[in-house]
């Protein structure tokens, strides 16, 4: 199990694509051949998943959107994150890489 | 695993580039969407092989004991059959394994190996289009047919993505004057509806391979219909037309100028001697299998997320994924009021259901 938490960074994996269609995300991982479509939740936090916003970020932005407490929300949100690593879309960046130049996320 | 490791003794000595020694002399033409196909250094076995197995598909200069002269007007796309010594392939044991092919990528070039087969398909700065050579240690027999059509499968693949269309996992039926593609991976349902649709007296195109093309792409794909029509032109702007006004005559409404065209590659249904010209796409549906039929709309990234999983062989290849999410998202646009997901129950009444739509 991957220690998600605030802090944590991730983005997309190199062989992931992203796109958004009529606020649908569209994720294709390709060396499987797999594809998923996303609600607009989380098509929203795919999008946030750019190598350089921390997760605590993710959920300021999110409040605003939703009417939930911090708690239940930042619980929701570290579940599909790690939810997301597990299907090999996102991938976590080690804390010395975490904003450093050039690493963000290998999809659109 | 690294690629070829499954099928070759040496895949370090994959092909460089397409040479090495003709089978024979003997040459043919192939008119399919995308084409014409001119394969060259067939043998005499290699060459009864494949007219046996595509009759329908052999150009008709071809046909007559002619050169083997390509459509008018469009340059056919080579295909090299060449040598390779069974000693170079591993022995496999197939029982209960599903087959797949061994691909790799890279900008200017595909490389394909698996049963009894060695590709390229290569795109040559020099030259328009894209060529493809095929090694295998067949010749002629039981087994070459299976090779060269596994080999062609793929290259056709390509060749409609270079033109703006697309090969789909569907079948194919064809119903008052219209085409619909029942989308689907293996298992999903594909010959079942098919043998519903048949029943319910409807053509079957294929069961397992069609291919689609967006009006608009600019291209211009082999009818298919050389054999029936007399005539290998390409299918352009004035093909499109034609099926634009196909579809007007219709009692079935159908997508803006896309249109379904034949493929020779079927499973246990489509009759893949014949041919016909491209029949205007009536809608994109995808298998769900259920108790009750329903049909429920597709939103637009259902859709495109659909013909991606539907893609095959060029929906993994990283350097042609922009092209091919052009291609799709341009066919989704089209598809748009048409694409459903089709839970279908195996009573075959949703004939009814899709014809109220």
């Amino acid at each position: 199990m991957n220690d998600i938490g605030g802090g944590s960074v991730l983005r997309r994996r190199p062989d992931v694509r992203f796109r958004v269609i009529d606020e649908e995300g569209v994720v294709v991982r390709q060396s499987a051949g797999e594809v998923l479509v996303l609600n607009d939740l989380g098509t929203r936090i795919l999008a946030m998943a750019d190598g350089l916003t921390p997760l605590a970020r993710w959920i300021d932005s999110l409040l605003g959107e939703f009417d939930v407490e911090r708690a239940q929300l930042e619980r929701d949100v570290v579940a599909f994150a790690e939810e997301l690593v597990a299907q090999g879309l996102l991938e976590p960046l080690p804390a010395a890489a975490a904003g450093a130049p050039g690493s963000g996320g290998g999809g659109r | 695993m690294s690629f070829g490791a499954r099928f070759l003794c040496h895949p370090e000595g994959f092909p460089q580039r397409q040479a090495g020694d003709a089978w024979g002399d003997r040459e043919l033409t192939l008119d399919l969407p995308g084409g014409p196909y001119r394969v060259l250094g067939l043998s005499a076995a290699q060459d009864a092989g494949v007219r046996a197995t595509f009759p329908g598909s052999l150009d008709a200069g071809a046909a007559s004991g002619a050169d083997g002269g390509g459509s008018p007007g469009a340059a056919a796309i080579p295909i090299l059959l060449l040598r390779r010594a069974a000693g170079d392939f591993l022995p496999v044991d197939v029982r209960g394994w599903e087959y797949g092919l061994d691909f790799d990528w890279s900008p200017a070039a595909v490389r394909l190996a698996g049963l009894g087969l060695v590709g390229r398909l290569d795109w040559l700065p020099d030259r328009p289009g894209m060529e493809g050579a095929l090694w295998t240690p067949e010749d002629g027999g039981e087994r070459f047919p299976g090779v060269f059509e596994n080999f062609l499968r793929v290259l056709v693949a390509y060749r409609l993505l270079e033109l703006g269309g697309a090969v789909l996992h569907s079948a194919g039926v064809v119903k008052d004057g219209a085409a619909f593609l029942f989308l689907g991976r293996s298992g999903a349902g594909k010959t079942t509806v098919a043998r519903l649709s048949l029943a319910q007296g409807a053509d079957v195109l294929s069961d397992d391979l069609n291919a689609v093309i967006a009006a608009g792409s600019g291209t211009a794909v082999g009818s298919g219909t050389a054999a029936g029509s007399g005539t290998a032109a390409g299918w352009g702007a004035a093909g499109a037309s034609r099926v634009a006004g196909a579809a007007d005559t219709t009692a079935t409404a159908t997508t803006a100028g896309c249109a379904v065209l034949k493929l020779p590659f079927t499973g246990d249904l489509g009759e893949r001697r014949a041919v016909r010209p491209p029949v205007p796409l009536g809608g994109l549906l995808r298998l769900e299998q259920a108790e009750a039929d329903a049909l429920v709309p597709l939103s637009r990234a259902e859709t495109l997320a659909c013909l991606l999983a539907c893609t095959p062989f060029v929906n993994r290849d990283p350097h042609r994924r922009e092209r091919l999410e052009q291609v799709l998202l341009a066919l989704a646009a089209a598809a748009a009021p048409h694409a459903y997901t089709l839970r279908f129950s195996l009573h075959g009444g949703f004939w009814s259901i899709i014809k109220r739509k």
